[in-house]
């Protein structure tokens, strides 16, 4: 479904993400690890265009992604309207929320398709109501976002992502910016949303859910992947990349 | 005979003087004066007295001009009240100068010249303070007038200087740099020149290159240029201070730049807007009184005109009272307003 051809994002000197390929298929839970620095939400931004790469090739069900090729086979800037189309079919969940604070959490979760989809303000509202159902916050819908917890603004922010109804979702540190005891519930949300065979993109630093959760898990260093397997391989005690045994007992 | 005829003579009239005296003097002193004196006489009398400046002995014979029979003619006595009244005005008698007025009304109740210095002696009578109390109550339809000159000025710059400002801080933040660049010497000339100056170009300026502007429309367009540049620094700094990630967040789900302008990042910089954009509100309120170098009558104007009639220096202080309540009104709306959108927000 999602096709990465050795994308290659830099800032100045920093090469961010260094060739990198990734193939996704649908259905799939992907978690990528990694210190801090090493790329990851770059990557994961990059998805979404939020980030121009600098080279290399991303195609969505095999469509590139930002860029269209012009007659004399060139790469071309994708038109605003292609660009949001794209965006508006992955979902995507951020580190600190991104709520909008001036809005109720229902009429968050109503934008995108009131504005992005203009599919009028009833049939907004039935789709609102019912992810705010399934993260478990409809007796908050009237309450502004500066009224919630952490981990209750989250679950609103997932909720405003699947009302779109994407065909991916990208979780960029979800629960980074929580409270440890805020953690659960929206981990719990993410295992629901994986049960129903959304296909999923994550950057965490939960070892535990990483383990449990992926079909695959990717731990990144300096922009590249330095392994690229299934989970209980890369937790096993025969793990030998120096890298990451470092890392793991770090984090562990 | 050894006594001087010339002696006898002396003592006789002696002898004969005194009775006369006392006849003359009892005649003087207990019988009154068998016919009043020509009033014509007196008249002339006094205001010849007068050209010597001997008011005492002018009054004295004005005042003994009497009141005509009936039948006769009443000129002459008017004329000297009339001149007793004013000689007793100037050494400030009101009382008795008015008694003089009001003898001439009850004989003539139409004589203006006796109406006009019973108001003199009125207005002389009243002290300073109610003098300008009356003169603040003479005047305040005036200003009320002109004060809703200064606030068409202020509603109509309001309006138009916000959607000007928000134009041109969008335009500031353009990623093509033309139009960027355009904005930005808009704003540099229009906030880096004084507004007077602006007013005189406008007014003054245009005509020669062939567009002639009445006072009014001049004003506006002069206050709105130079107030959305203002506005759109201050709705520039809101735009840039809303967190990045709402940009970001309302990107990815698929919104485009300006529906996320219009729909997420603006509408989070209302309340941030409110206290600075009040205060140029303020300050608008005070710089209309700018446009009376142009022929508008607003407040300012007014007030001055009055204050340069009157000499009245309570005039300004009214028109002062006036500004104070214009920019308490104001300054209570924004304060309620920024109330109002803050309600999102966990204090």
């Amino acid at each position: 479904m999602i096709e990465l051809k050795s994308v290659v994002k830099r800032f100045g000197d920093l090469t961010a993400v260094d060739h990198v390929s990734l193939s996704i298929k649908k259905g799939e839970k992907i978690v990528i690890i990694g210190p801090s620095g090493s790329g990851k939400s770059t990557l994961l931004r990059m998805i979404n265009f939020l980030e121009k790469m600098d080279a290399g090739q991303i195609l969505l069900e095999g469509k590139p992604v930002g860029y269209r090729t012009d007659k004399q086979g060139r790469p071309q800037l994708d038109k605003p309207a292609v660009i949001c189309k794209l965006r508006s079919e992955i979902g995507m969940v951020f580190q600190h929320f991104h709520l909008f604070p001036h809005m109720t959490v229902l009429a968050n979760v109503m934008e995108g398709p009131l504005t992005v989809k203009k599919l009028g303000r009833e049939a907004s509202r039935t789709i609102a109501l019912d992810q705010l159902g399934k993260v478990g916050l409809l007796d908050k819908q009237d309450a502004y976002p500066a009224f919630l917890s952490g981990g209750q603004k989250q679950r609103v922010a997932i909720a405003r992502a699947l009302a779109m109804q994407p065909m991916i979702m990208l979780f960029d540190e979800p629960t980074s910016a929580l409270d440890p005891e805020l953690v659960g519930e929206v981990l719990n949300t993410i295992h629901a949303l994986a049960e129903e065979g959304m296909t999923m993109l994550i950057v965490t630093h939960q070892m535990g859910f990483a383990r449990e959760l992926a079909d695959r898990v990717i731990f990144m260093d300096n922009g590249r992947f330095i392994f690229e397997g299934h989970p209980a391989d890369l937790f096993s005690p025969d793990m030998e990349h120096p890298r990451i045994k470092a890392f793991l007992a770090k984090i562990l | 005979m050894t006594s001087r005829p010339g002696n006898s003579c002396l003592r006789h009239g002696a002898l004969l003087g005194a009775p006369c005296l006392i006849l003359l003097f009892g005649t003087f002193l207990f019988a009154a004066p068998a016919a009043p004196e020509d009033p014509y006489a007196l008249l002339a009398q006094g205001t010849r007295l007068i050209e010597d400046g001997r008011l005492d002995e002018a009054l004295e014979r004005f005042q003994k001009v009497s009141p005509p029979e009936a039948g006769e003619d009443a000129g002459v006595f008017v004329r000297a009240r009339m001149e007793a009244a004013k000689i007793l005005f100037s050494r400030q008698d009101y009382e008795t100068s008015a008694k003089m007025c009001t003898d001439i009304l009850s004989l003539l109740p139409d004589n203006l010249e006796a109406k006009n210095m019973l108001t003199r002696i009125q207005a002389a009578q009243t002290p300073e303070w109610l003098k300008f109390l009356k003169d603040m109550q003479t005047y305040l339809p005036t200003l009320l007038k002109a004060t809703g000159m200064t606030l068409l000025l202020v509603l109509i710059t309001m309006l138009v200087s916000p959607l000007l400002g928000l134009l041109i801080a969008l335009g500031r933040i353009s990623r093509i740099n033309m139009i960027a660049s355009f904005f930005w010497g808009y704003i540099w000339l229009f906030r880096g020149t004084p507004l007077l100056l602006q007013l005189f170009f406008i007014y003054y300026g245009l005509p020669p290159l062939g567009i002639t502007l009445k006072p009014f429309t001049a004003a506006v367009i002069g206050l709105g240029l130079n107030y959305s540049a203002y506005l759109a620094e201050i709705m520039r700094g809101a735009i840039e201070s809303i967190d990045k990630g709402q940009m970001e967040s309302a990107k990815a789900i698929g919104m485009t730049y300006w529906q996320a302008m219009r729909r997420i990042i603006i509408p989070q910089t209302y309340k941030r807007l409110v206290p600075p954009v009040g205060n140029e509100f303020i300050a608008l309120i005070k710089d209309t009184a700018l446009v009376s170098t142009i022929a508008m009558v607003e407040l300012m104007r007014a007030a001055d005109q009055i204050f340069n009639a009157t000499f009245n220096i309570f005039i300004l202080v009214q028109a002062a009272i006036i500004y104070l309540i214009l920019t308490s009104i104001f300054t209570l709306s924004f304060k309620r307003l920024e109330d109002r959108l803050g309600v999102y927000e966990n204090r």
